[in-house]
């Protein structure tokens, strides 16, 4: 298509090509003007930012003062810093550790409060969707009284059954398991209305269609309901990929980022280096190369789900 | 077609965002703080000496100043009353105080300072978090006007505060250590419960070792909180401290992993083997809880910490425990060595894009650099004045209540007279922090010995700083 155009242009000079261009953009003056504030706001605020920070990874500055240019120094560095990857390790262990148990239990729920027989299906779809609205430093400041060693809610319930005070936040799989609780409380009820909404989306009469041939109920869920969810759960998985390593105020707000860094994530390393250490350009560079890994992975995710959805 | 044109328009907008990163540097370039420049009005702000009671004649300043500072400090203003006189004085400067937690300031203010905007006239800094704003740029050069306080207060508060020789910064307080114990809990471990008898109880840090043991088997207390899996570090500083080490040293390396240090680290590990800690992380409930608790409930019966946490004990932490409380000389690393260390600290900084630096230096003046004020303020607070000539005024010798009647305020001066300076605090300190917190955590929960924890954060400090 492009190359055609190419050639029926080709006999043009350059000159006029350029006054042909410009014809087209001032006959559509009015449109281009209208959708102008957007592209104005995103040069200034999305397309400049990025282009610096990529300028940035290639200098040392502290916001102040002259910038200096190093090269791939930062890129050096980031290669040997082992909290980074450790950082990155952790994004991984996070999405592992709750990505699959939120998804499954949002789909459950989700197929649960879509019958309409379910008594007070709405009353349950808003206590569940609450959590999603409530002010996570609020909810995290909650957890970690809860979730104390010793004074914590939490573990007086379990000492009624004889169990032995869990180290919820101060263990290195303690503090994991106590995020992931955090996180799938805050999460649930939106993934839970994502699904929700893909749900309506299948009409009821494939469902009845498997019943009247036979199927069991189980059976219509995993054979026609699931595959019909696919790109919907894909959605919502790929959200949660992407959330688990971008997580900041669920760890800001509960764990820090200990015990032993065992919570850090990318974007709390990035965000401690450009505005606890002040060093902009390693933040930067980290931010880059946090960029193309994650992009690598969701182009894994969409291939590998995206082609068995077709 | 439509590729095509896409095409064209994305490099459009390469292109202008090109020409805009390009024009960055020299945006960034005007914003570029004048360290080197002297402050022009210097000459009748800082003729005035702290001493005199007349005012100056000459063209007093005047018009709005903003302040940040966080509660306990903004308290402190409010409850001397040191505003109202410094109104009385200066009636036409408006002072108008911004509270901020300082965990928000570390993060306002260097924003403030690299945009060139948005910051106060004057902001408060812990002295942990000073050098590294210092170091930052954007403040104001104070060094005209501080030159006649060098000698008048700690010694060891102006190494924070200076750069390439040149002063950017005034302290208000200092955070010697001492060592706050349960009387309570001393005497039902059978212990003598006296200030001199727990000083030389606690001598060294074996002895103190030994103390904690005694108490833990005849009372059940733990002697100390700190925290394993998610320490900071703090104690640790504190013992690095009184002998003059830190992350760094005097020629700039890194000593992070310096065999004083990981001696220092094991000392500590002896605690935490033995049990002898809780396990609260400070400043959480727990801590709190702990630290309040009745004699029979296992309070914790030791806390090695600075002056100002006097205040905090029996303002809002435990002020039920009046009269149960001791203050004493925290232990020595070994016997003859100096017990005394400093905690945390505060000072006032001028940010350079200030519109009235000659109000705002007025105010830090009259606050820090004069005896009345100061002592109004300590009175009110118990934040020890950096400035040394407030000592001898007749309310350090007071009793106090909360410590069983003991004078607590004699020993915060014997106490800061002797800090050593040490290079725990400093232009990288959020970063050396952290790296040691982490290797600290590693030892205390057993995963890694002293020395290769402590070797590993040196090299990644080495690696990050470029520092030798």
């Amino acid at each position: 298509m492009a190359e055609t155009t190419v050639l029926k242009d080709s006999h043009l000079s350059l000159s006029a090509k350029l006054r042909q261009k410009w014809a087209e953009i001032y006959k559509a003056r009015w449109p281009y003007l209208f959708i102008s504030p957007f592209y104005i706001l995103f040069l200034i605020f999305g397309v400049y930012p990025i282009l610096f920070s990529l300028y940035l990874s290639l200098t040392e500055w502290k916001g102040l003062g002259p910038i200096k240019f190093v090269g791939l120094k930062n890129f050096e560095l980031l290669l040997k810093d082992k909290v980074f990857w450790q950082s990155m390790t952790n994004g991984v262990i996070l999405f592992f550790l709750y990505v699959p148990i939120m998804t499954l239990l949002a789909l459950v729920l989700a197929v649960i409060l879509n019958s309409k027989r379910v008594r007070g299906f709405r009353f349950f779809r808003t206590m569940l969707f609450i959590p999603y609205i409530m002010n996570i430093v609020a909810a995290g400041f909650t957890f970690r009284l809860m979730l104390n060693q010793k004074y914590g809610l939490v573990n007086l319930m379990l000492g009624i059954f004889n169990i032995a005070p869990v180290p919820w936040l101060e263990s290195i799989w303690g503090g994991r398991i106590s995020l992931c609780l955090l996180v799938i409380w805050a999460w649930l009820g939106y993934n839970m209305v994502i699904m929700l909404a893909g749900l309506q989306t299948i009409p009821s009469e494939l469902t009845e269609a498997a019943l009247i041939d036979g199927a069991s109920s189980s059976q219509a869920f995993f054979y026609v309901t699931i595959p019909l969810m696919r790109p919907v759960i894909l959605f919502s998985v790929v959200l949660s990929t992407m959330g688990s390593f971008n997580l900041f105020s669920e760890i800001y707000n509960l764990t820090g980022g200990g015990p032993i860094n065992a919570t850090i994530t990318p974007v709390i390393v990035i965000f401690n280096q450009a505005f606890g250490n002040f060093r902009l350009g390693y933040a930067s560079a980290m931010a880059y190369l946090y960029f193309i890994i994650l992009f690598a992975l969701t182009l894994l995710q969409f291939r590998y789900f995206g082609q068995q959805a077709d | 077609m439509l590729g095509k044109k896409m095409l064209n328009f994305m490099g459009i907008i390469l292109l202008i965002a090109v020409l805009l990163s390009a024009c960055a540097p020299t945006a960034t370039s005007a914003v570029e703080p004048p360290a080197t420049d002297a402050p022009e009005a210097t000459p009748v702000a800082s003729e005035a000496p702290s001493v005199t009671e007349e005012p100056v004649e000459a063209a007093k300043p005047s018009g709005k100043i903003t302040l940040w500072m966080w509660k306990a400090a903004h308290d402190a203003l409010t409850n001397s009353g040191v505003l109202d006189e410094f109104k009385k004085e200066y009636p036409d400067v408006e002072v108008e105080i911004v509270e901020y937690a300082p965990t928000d300031v570390y993060q306002k203010l260097p924003l403030a300072l690299q945009a060139g905007t948005g910051a106060p006239d004057i902001s408060l800094v812990e002295n942990s978090h000073l050098a590294q704003i210092v170091a930052l740029g954007g403040l104001t050069d104070m060094t005209e006007w501080v030159t006649p306080y060098l000698d008048k207060m700690n010694a060891y508060k102006w190494a924070d505060a200076k750069l390439d020789d040149r002063y950017y910064a005034m302290p208000w307080d200092s955070g010697p250590v001492v060592f706050y114990y349960r009387r309570d809990v001393f005497e039902a471990a059978g212990l003598p419960s006296d200030p001199e008898g727990v000083s030389e109880a606690v001598v060294t840090w074996d002895g103190y070792f030994n103390v904690c043991q005694t108490i833990m088997e005849k009372t059940g207390s733990a002697c100390f909180s700190n925290n394993k899996a998610n320490n900071y570090g703090r104690l640790y500083e504190m013992m690095l401290w009184q002998q003059g080490l830190g992350y760094y040293n005097a020629e700039g390396q890194v000593t992070v992993d310096s065999p004083e240090n990981i001696a220092t680290l094991e000392t500590l590990k002896k605690f935490w083997d033995a049990n002898l800690t809780s396990d609260q992380l400070e400043w959480t409930d727990g801590w709190y809880a702990e630290l309040a608790a009745e004699t029979d409930a296992k309070p914790i019966a030791t806390l090695v910490e600075a002056a100002w946490m006097g205040a905090f004990l029996k303002g809002w932490i435990a002020p039920g425990t009046e009269g149960k409380w001791g203050v004493a000389l925290m232990p020595a690393m070994a016997d003859g060595q100096v017990r005394a260390a400093n905690d945390g600290g505060s000072a006032f900084v001028i940010p350079d894009q200030s519109q009235n630096k000659e109000a705002a230096w007025a105010l830090t003046e009259f606050l820090f650099g004069r005896v009345d004020s100061q002592v109004a303020m300590f009175k009110a607070s118990d934040f020890l004045p950096s400035l040394e000539e407030a000592y001898t005024d007749p309310v350090f010798s007071e009793p106090d209540p909360f410590f069983a009647d003991q004078a607590v305020r004699p020993t915060y001066v014997d106490v800061v007279k002797i800090v050593p300076i040490a290079y725990v605090y400093g232009p990288y300190y959020p970063e050396m922090n952290g790296f040691v917190a982490t290797a600290i955590q590693k030892v205390a929960t057993g995963q890694t010995p002293v020395a290769d924890a402590l070797k590993e954060a040196a090299d990644a400090i080495r690696a990050q700083t470029g520092m030798p």
